[in-house]
C-alpha cells in the first residue's frame, strides 16, 4: 500500500490544497480538548483526595443523658479505631467546642452547662468515596443517630461540573473527528472529478481499484500527518500561555499537578491518528466511487 | 524483440466474442445492431468503415470501457458482461490499447507514459527500463524519451500511445487509427511492429480508414457498416506480403 511512486498529478491538485489547514485546525482544537479532558481527570482526583481524606462524626445529645452520649461515643471511637480504612480518629474535647461557638454564644460560665453534641474527627487511612462509604456503613451499625459530613455533597457538585467539562471536551473530539472524515470525503471527491480522465487511463492500462485507492490514501495520510503536526505546533504556546495564566490562580483551586504521561502521549499520537483516520477515509471513498463506474 | 514477462496463465477460447451485441447512447440510435463476431486467438484484422459507424465504440466496448446495451461480449472465452469489477481489471491487463486520442498523461514524460503498465503490474525497474528503452528506440523515439506530451508532435504522441499499449506484452491489442499522424515511412514501422507482436501469439485489430495501408497486409477486414459488421477477405494476398516485406 505504501509504494513511492505516484501516478496522479497531485501536486497540481487543487481541490485539496486547503486539506492540511482545515486538519491543522481540527487538530489544534482535539488537542485542547484531549488537555482539558486530562486536566479535569487530574482536578478530580485531586479533590477527591483531599475531601475524602476526612470526615466528621457528629453524635447528637442523647435523650437518656450525657452518660448514654459518652458511651454512644467510646462506641463509635471503638469501631472507628479497628476499621482498616481509618488512620486516625479522637473525640473532639469539649473545651475546643465550646471555644468555637465562643464567637456566637459568648464566653460565659452558662455555655460550660449547654447540652452539647460530640464530635469525632475522622482521618481516613484510604483515599476514596468507597472507603467513606464503608466507614460511614460501620459508624451508622453502631450508632444510627450519628451525623456524618462526608462533604461529599458539595463534592458531588464540583464533580458533576467537572464532568460537564469532559463531556464537552469528548464532543469536540467526536465533532473534531467527523469533520476531518467528511472534509477528505470531499476534498477526495473533489480530487476523483478533477483526475476523471487519468483514472480511466490508469483503468485501461491495468490498475486495480485498490492501486489508485491506495494512492489518494497515501496522499491524505501525508497531509493528516503534517496537518496535525501544524496544529500541535500552533497548540505549544496556547497551552504555554493557559499555563502561565493558570499559575497565577490560587492553588487551592487550580492544583499544581503535572498532566499525566497518557496525555502528553495522546497529544503526540494526534496528528498520526488524524493521518490514519485521513487515509482510511479517502480509501474508502474512492473505492466506492470508483465500483459506481462501469 | 524481448517484451515484458511470460504470462503463466493460459487462455482458452476466442480472444473476442460477441453474441447478439447492441450499443446505443442514451436516447440516440442504434450504433451497432445485434452484431455477432468471433475473432480467434493469434487473429490479425482491419476494422474499417466510415466515419462515425462506430469503430471507435465497437472497440471501447472490447477495451471494456463501455457495457453493451444488449447482447453478450466475451473476452479470452469470459463473458465480461456480468464480470465484477475486480475481474475486469484483471482482464484489461492482458489488453493494449491505442486511442484515436492517444489520451496520454500529461504530467508524464513519454518515458513515464509507456511504461506506466508495466510499472502498475509491479514489474522491477532493470526490467522496465529495458524494456520501455527498447520499444521507444524501436518507433524511433530515442530523442524524445524526457519529452512531456505538450512537448511532442501529434504522431510523436501517436508513437507512445503505441508503445505504452505493447509493452506490456498484451495477448489483445486494440488500435484505434494508430497511424493516423504518421508519414508512410513511420505508419508501415508501427505496423510492422503490430505484425511482429501477432507473430507472437497476439491477436490484433486496428481500427482504420487508411485503405493504402490495408491494401498492403493480407489481413481480413472487419467492415462496420449501419450498425452491422460483416468480415470481408484481405486486399493484399500473403504470398505477396511475405515477398513484400515492409522491413524491406
Ligand atoms: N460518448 C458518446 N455519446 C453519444 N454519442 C456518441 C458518443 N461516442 C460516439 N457517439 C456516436 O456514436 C456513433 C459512432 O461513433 P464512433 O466514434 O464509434 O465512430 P467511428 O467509427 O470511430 O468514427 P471515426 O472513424 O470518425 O473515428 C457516432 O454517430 C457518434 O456520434
Ligand atoms: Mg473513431
Amino acid at each position: 500500500m505504501f509504494g513511492i511512486r505516484s501516478d496522479l498529478p497531485l501536486r497540481r491538485d487543487t481541490a485539496s490544497r486547503f486539506v492540511v489547514w482545515l486538519v491543522m485546525v481540527l487538530v489544534f482544537m482535539a488537542s485542547l480538548a484531549v488537555t482539558v479532558n486530562s486536566y479535569i481527570g487530574v482536578l478530580i482526583d485531586d479533590w477527591n483526595r483531599s475531601v475524602t481524606g476526612t470526615l466528621t462524626v457528629q453524635i447528637p445529645i442523647a435523650a437518656a443523658g450525657d452518660k448514654a452520649s459518652a458511651i454512644l461515643v467510646n462506641k463509635v471511637l471503638d469501631v472507628l479505631a479497628r476499621h482498616p480504612a481509618v488512620a486516625k480518629s479522637e473525640a473532639v474535647p469539649r473545651a475546643k467546642i465550646t471555644a468555637l461557638l465562643g464567637p456566637w454564644l459568648g464566653n460565659s460560665e452558662a455555655i460550660s452547662d449547654l447540652p452539647l453534641p460530640a464530635l469525632i474527627d475522622v482521618e481516613m487511612a484510604t483515599e476514596g468515596t468507597e472507603a467513606v462509604t464503608a466507614v460511614t456503613a460501620s459508624i451508622k451499625a453502631a450508632a444510627p443517630e450519628a451525623v456524618i459530613d462526608d462533604h461529599r455533597v458539595w463534592l458531588n457538585r464540583v464533580m458533576s461540573l467537572a464532568q460537564g467539562f469532559g463531556v464537552v471536551a469528548l464532543t469536540i473530539m467526536l465533532l473534531v473527528t467527523g469533520a476531518l472524515a467528511l472534509t477528505i470525503v470531499f476534498a477526495t471527491r473533489a480530487s476523483l472529478a478533477e483526475f476523471a480522465q487519468v483514472i480511466d487511463i490508469l483503468h485501461v492500462v491495468g490498475a486495480k481499484d485498490g492501486y489508485i485507492a491506495a494512492q489518494f490514501a497515501r496522499r491524505a495520510l501525508v497531509q493528516g500527518i503534517i496537518g496535525g503536526a501544524a496544529g500541535l505546533a500552533l497548540y505549544a504556546p496556547a497551552l504555554a500561555l493557559v499555563a502561565w495564566l493558570a499559575s497565577r490562580v490560587d492553588s487551592e483551586v487550580l492544583p499544581d499537578t503535572a498532566l499525566p504521561a497518557a496525555h502528553w502521549l495522546t497529544l503526540a499520537a494526534l496528528p498520526l491518528a488524524a493521518g490514519l483516520l485521513a487515509m482510511l477515509t479517502a480509501h474508502i471513498t474512492v473505492r466506492r466511487a470508483l465500483s459506481a463506474k462501469v | 524483440m524481448a517484451l515484458g514477462r511470460k504470462k503463466a496463465e493460459e487462455i482458452s477460447g476466442d480472444a473476442v466474442g460477441l453474441e447478439a451485441v447492441g450499443l446505443h447512447y442514451d436516447d440516440g440510435p442504434d450504433v451497432l445492431k445485434d452484431v455477432s463476431l468471433s475473432i480467434p486467438q493469434r487473429s490479425f484484422h482491419f476494422l474499417t468503415g466510415p466515419s462515425g459507424a462506430g469503430k471507435t465504440s465497437l472497440l471501447s466496448l472490447m477495451y471494456l470501457a463501455k457495457r453493451p446495451t444488449r447482447g453478450n461480449l466475451k473476452l479470452f472465452g469470459e463473458n465480461v458482461t456480468q464480470a465484477k469489477r475486480g475481474r475486469l481489471a484483471a482482464i484489461r491487463r492482458h489488453l493494449g490499447v491505442v486511442f484515436q486520442d492517444f489520451r496520454l498523461l500529461d504530467h508524464m514524460s513519454a518515458f513515464e507514459n509507456a511504461a506506466l503498465p508495466l510499472r502498475i503490474a509491479g514489474v522491477g525497474e532493470a526490467v522496465v527500463q529495458r524494456n520501455v528503452n527498447e520499444l521507444l528506440n524501436w518507433v524511433g523515439l530515442e530523442d524524445c524519451k524526457g519529452a512531456y506530451p505538450a512537448q511532442l508532435s501529434g504522431g510523436q504522441k501517436q508513437r507512445v500511445a503505441i508503445a505504452r499499449a505493447v509493452v506490456n506484452r498484451p495477448k489483445l491489442i486494440l488500435a484505434d487509427e494508430p497511424t493516423g499522424n504518421v508519414d508512410d515511412t513511420i505508419a508501415m514501422r508501427l505496423m510492422q511492429l503490430f505484425v511482429e507482436l501477432h507473430k507472437l501469439g497476439a491477436s490484433v485489430i486496428i481500427a482504420t480508414h487508411n485503405e493504402s495501408l490495408v491494401a498492403r497486409f493480407p489481413f481480413p477486414r472487419l467492415h462496420l457498416d449501419r450498425g452491422s459488421v460483416s468480415i470481408l477477405p484481405p486486399l493484399a494476398s500473403s504470398a505477396e506480403f511475405d515477398h513484400d516485406d515492409p522491413r524491406g
